[in-house]
């Protein structure tokens, strides 16, 4: 041989290597990322190119930083780039891509050595990171409302998730769900996009079927033995599959080789659990979705399935190890016997002085670098929270003076007050520029057609309405929202005592809204009969003035 | 029944070149053949012939170490001793071979026992007759024939004769089949009846192969007695193990051979060297050899007698027609690089192969392992190569036998289908060193 070395069986290979293998992920991906673009605007690939961007820059910066080889070129960064910006909602702000990156990339991934040796999916982990910001995680928009590219409003529309997680059946149909008309990330809303990458990807052969089928299957299984909401369990079945981030976490997120298990038996173990935890998370937790956190902690759980599922030895008969263990467990426990442990916290010999120095030398190092990285971390994120906490606050002021504009006009400001009356659900108080009491706005609830509706009523001193707002109601669109147009709900405006549908003090019904205009109606009267009965005797005033009691 | 085996890849067949070439005798017959002593995987064998003595075609030229070890040898052409000093040996270093020149008369030699017909054989017969006749395994592991007979005369039911040529290229045992499936199926029936075997299972490859059909036909029409299964071509098919599991679905227990799940497997050069032994009273002196491989000019099957010099196939297959091919003898899969060219064809060549460079692995620079698994669900033998490679690396050796390194066959499917071209063959036959030179600490 010419080049000296010789060539060691097997003399044959095939094509499937790293880079391959990733380049086949990121092609599964891109008919998902399609029907992104189609139902939320270009705004979506800015924000995937912006993450990509980030992903590469961070891993380059950190490879050059620490002069360690390049590892671009093996394109899983951009496979994670593209994943997080794949499960980041159309309205997320374009720092968001950045910050999870920044974290993915550096923290989860190149910290632990990079490509091979991160135990959590560095997508998973920068979104979660992302999911710790109060209020972007949670604003979505509709499909087909196409997103500007600057200046997004932050709007809410329920998810299907957001139904599931309340234990009813999303409105959406399963065609809808199954093509993508639904709130919810960039990447998780077209089941069927998900399902062609996914089924791409195991007929390539790039991952085992096994993870994602244990997954989707245990999540159905559940979902069909625990139904909730009024439809069958087939339906709710179908809308917890589709409903959520659960076809991006089973192909994508739970079948990344790196983070997943290596052997077969693992990877069905893996995907059992993941299912299971995912099912009790979006049942009994807070947040609607579970798959995020039940892949971040099986991610944390795979050294030990792997050891549960090393494979059975060929030609040893199943369960043998098993029948071996009990034995030698059985054999051992009869040998227990209580043995004194011996402790010791403290160094005892030699000179003390010295042994601590040593210790502290020893520690010093690696321990201080570790306070760096946390203090350095922590501030980042405290600001960032700090900063994005401050939105927050501002947004609910704003919502607060909206309603108030409207119930109110009179009213400048606002404040809670400590009222307590039956059928409110809270009692604000309105006051002028002048700081004069002006009136009370009154949250109250009733009957329409399709639910509880629930309305805010703005009374004054005099006892007459000021204005109403509906806040929330379950009424079908385009008939019972008849009722709630402004023309409609300026009718109110001025009346009081007992208002009737018909006669004198009277609004008439809309017609085709009888239901809605009704309950409206009715709330309205009981917001003024609470107001007129208000017992403010127990009540405390105080003055918010200096030096006076 | 479902006949299959866990794990396994599925390399590129490429037996179209050879697939419809029958067998050929060599135009040019060899000037000198080598033959060395060394033919058997129990060692060399001690010569029986000096010097300028005259040999012809069958005569015993090497006999086995009396204490065991080695197996006879014979002259494949006739014509006259001429040295006996080290020669180029394709399992790797030289060693010690019998040159003979040939006088191209090809005289038979007369001191080989009669011919027999099927009912005269017995257990006795098949066993002295198999030692006489020098057969190894001719499938590649070059065991004595006659010592796998005698531990599994009495102890198996079932007869499997491996004609699952699961290795690329490779055609030798295939055209062997078509053109002589009588002679092999009338062999199998003598050997299972012979050691008490109930059955007598022929396995094959089935799909991607047109011609299979006809065999199948063959095979169908004359059998009698011997069972035919035909898989789906997957690699390590043709693994001692794994044809029995494939076959009979027993799994032969660790450190065991397939006679502990009573079954005997015979490669089927072998058989067909065994019938030629107990109904003809011919010694081992002609196999079946493939040429191919995209530098080979013209590639074909050939019978050749042993010892003739592999750079005589290549010659016969009309040389090479690409520069610095990666010459092998035996499969891609498992087969050894071939240092010179003028060594001689063994007992156990079944091929020799001429990669030319876009047939072999392209890119081959070894990156970090991304846990995909793949070694471990290709793995016919339930290993995880991968925690292997890793525990070796740290230095944890101690968890080495939990892995059960031992079982490993070298198959290679590992190092085949890891996406990061990490060579784990390699560190497996590593591992198992360690275990068994004292590495088992547990």
């Amino acid at each position: 041989m010419s080049e000296g070395r010789i060539p060691s069986p097997p003399h044959l290979g095939q094509n499937a290597t790293t880079p391959a293998l990733m380049r086949e992920v990121i092609i599964a991906l891109l008919p998902a990322l399609g029907m992104a673009v189609f139902f939320f605007g270009p705004r979506v690939l800015v924000l995937t190119g912006i993450s990509v961007i980030s992903c590469v820059l961070f891993e380059t910066l950190y490879r050059l930083f620490t002069r360690q080889p390049m590892t671009i070129g093996d394109l899983s960064t951009c496979v994670t780039g593209l994943l997080l910006s794949m499960c980041l909602p159309p309205t997320a702000p374009y720092w968001a891509p950045v910050l999870g990156s920044a974290f993915g990339i550096i923290v989860v991934k190149q910290l632990y050595g990079g490509l091979g040796k991160n135990f959590i999916n560095p997508a998973l982990g920068g979104r979660m990171l992302l999911a710790t910001f109060p209020i972007l995680m949670t604003a979505w928009s509709q499909p087909l409302d196409r997103l500007p590219l600057l200046g997004v409003d932050a709007v809410s529309a329920p998810t299907p998730m957001a139904y599931l997680h309340e234990g009813v059946l999303p409105p959406h149909s399963l065609e809808q769900l199954f093509l993508g008309y639904q709130g919810g990330c960039l990447g998780e809303v077209s089941s069927f996009m998900l399902l062609l990458g996914g089924g791409y990807l195991i007929l390539r052969r790039v991952i085992s079927p096994r993870i994602p089928v244990s997954y989707l299957g245990t999540v159905a299984l559940l979902a069909l033995l625990f139904p909730k909401g009024d439809g069958s369990p087939l339906d709710w079945m179908l809308a917890q599959l589709l409903g959520g981030g659960l076809l991006l976490g089973a192909f994508f997120m739970a079948a990344d080789p790196v983070t997943s298990p290596v052997t077969p038996r693992g990877q069905i173990l893996f995907g059992i659990c993941c299912g299971g935890l995912t099912m009790l998370l979006r049942y009994h937790s807070s947040y609607p979705e579970g798959v995020g956190w039940a892949l971040l902690v099986m991610n944390c759980l795979v050294w030990l399935l792997d050891r549960a599922g090393n494979p059975r030895r060929f030609g040893v008969p199943p369960f043998a190890v098993l029948q071996n263990w009990l034995f030698r467990t059985r054999a051992s426990m009869a040998e227990i016997k209580f043995v004194k442990p011996e402790l010791h916290l403290l160094p005892s010999e030699g000179a003390t002085g010295v042994i601590w120095r040593d210790l502290l030398h020893a520690y010093g190092r690696p321990l201080g670098s570790l306070l760096g990285v946390i203090l350095v971390t922590g501030a980042v994120i405290t600001g960032i929270h700090q900063y994005t906490d401050l939105d927050t606050a501002r947004l609910e002021v704003q919502v607060r003076q909206e309603l108030l504009a409207q119930v109110m006009p009179q009213a400048a400001t606002s404040s809670e007050t400590p009222y307590q009356a039956n059928g409110a659900l809270s009692i604000t108080a309105g006051y002028s520029e002048d700081n004069l009491l002006v009136g009370y706005c009154v949250e109250v609830q009733s009957y329409g057609f399709g639910g509880v509706i629930t309305m805010v009523v703005g009374v004054d001193l005099d006892g007459s309405v000021t204005g109403v707002s509906v806040t929330d109601h379950k009424e079908s669109s385009g008939v019972g929202t008849l009722a709630m147009t402004q023309a409609f709900l300026s009718r109110y405006v001025g009346l009081s005592g007992t208002i009737r549908t018909s006669g004198s003090n009277a609004v008439d019904a809309v017609s085709g809204a009888t239901a809605t205009s009704r309950a409206i109606t009715a709330g309205v009267n009981r917001a003024l009969a609470i107001m007129a009965n208000l017992d403010m005797d127990g009540e405390e005033f105080f003055n918010d003035e200096e030096g006076q009691p | 029944m479902r006949h299959t085996f866990f794990g396994g890849v599925y390399p590129a067949v490429r037996k179209e070149s050879t697939r419809r070439k029958p067998l050929s005798r060599l135009t040019k017959p060899p000037a000198q053949v080598y033959i060395p002593l060394t033919m058997s995987a129990d060692g060399p064998s001690l010569p029986a012939v000096r010097p300028g003595d005259r040999v012809t075609v069958g005569q015993v030229i090497t006999r086995p170490k009396s204490g065991g070890g080695g197996a006879a040898a014979h002259s494949s052409v006739s014509g006259r001793v001429s040295a006996i000093e080290d020669c180029p040996h394709p399992w790797g270093a030289p060693s010690p071979a019998i040159i003979i020149d040939n006088d191209g008369q090809n005289t038979r030699w007369m001191g080989r026992p009669g011919s027999l017909e099927q009912e005269q054989i017995t257990l006795e017969l098949l066993l002295n007759r198999t030692l006489e006749a020098g057969i190894v395994g001719m499938g590649g592991g070059a065991y004595p024939t006659m010592d796998k007979l005698r531990q599994a005369a009495g102890r198996v039911d079932t007869l499997i004769v491996n004609a699952a040529e699961c290795e690329p290229y490779v055609t030798a045992d295939y055209r062997l089949l078509l053109e002589r499936s009588d002679q092999i199926l009338r062999g199998a029936r003598a050997i299972a009846r012979c050691l008490g075997a109930k059955r007598a299972i022929l396995v094959t490859e089935g799909d991607k192969i047109n011609a299979a059909e006809l065999v199948e036909r063959r095979l169908r029409r004359r059998s009698g007695g011997v069972e035919l299964c035909t898989v789906r071509t997957r690699y390590p098919l043709g693994a001692e193990k794994q044809i029995v599991q494939t076959a009979t679905r027993r799994e032969v227990p660790p450190g065991g051979t397939p006679i502990q799940a009573a079954c005997l497997v015979l490669n089927v050069a072998t058989v067909f060297a065994i019938q030629e032994a107990i109904f003809k009273g011919q010694a081992l002196t002609h196999r079946a050899v493939t040429v191919s491989g995209g530098a080979v000019s013209r590639p074909r099957n050939l019978w050749v007698p042993i010892g003739t010099p592999l750079s005589l196939l290549l010659e016969e297959a009309g040389g090479l027609r690409e520069e610095n091919p990666l010459i092998l003898t035996g499969g891609p899969m498992m087969g050894t690089v071939l240092r010179d060219l003028q060594a001689p064809v063994v007992k156990n060549t079944n091929s020799l192969l001429c990669l030319s460079p876009w047939e072999q692995k392209k890119d081959t620079r070894e990156t970090v392992c991304i846990r995909c698994g793949k070694c471990v669900e290709t793995c016919p033998m339930h290993l995880a190569p991968t925690f292997i490679r890793r525990a070796l690396r740290r230095g944890e050796l101690d968890r080495l036998p939990k892995f059960h390194v031992e079982d490993c066959i070298s198959c290679g499917c590992c190092s085949f289908i890891c996406p990061a071209n990490i060579p784990l063959v390699e560190w497996m036959v590593k591992a198992r060193n360690v275990v068994e030179k004292g590495g088992d600490v547990s």
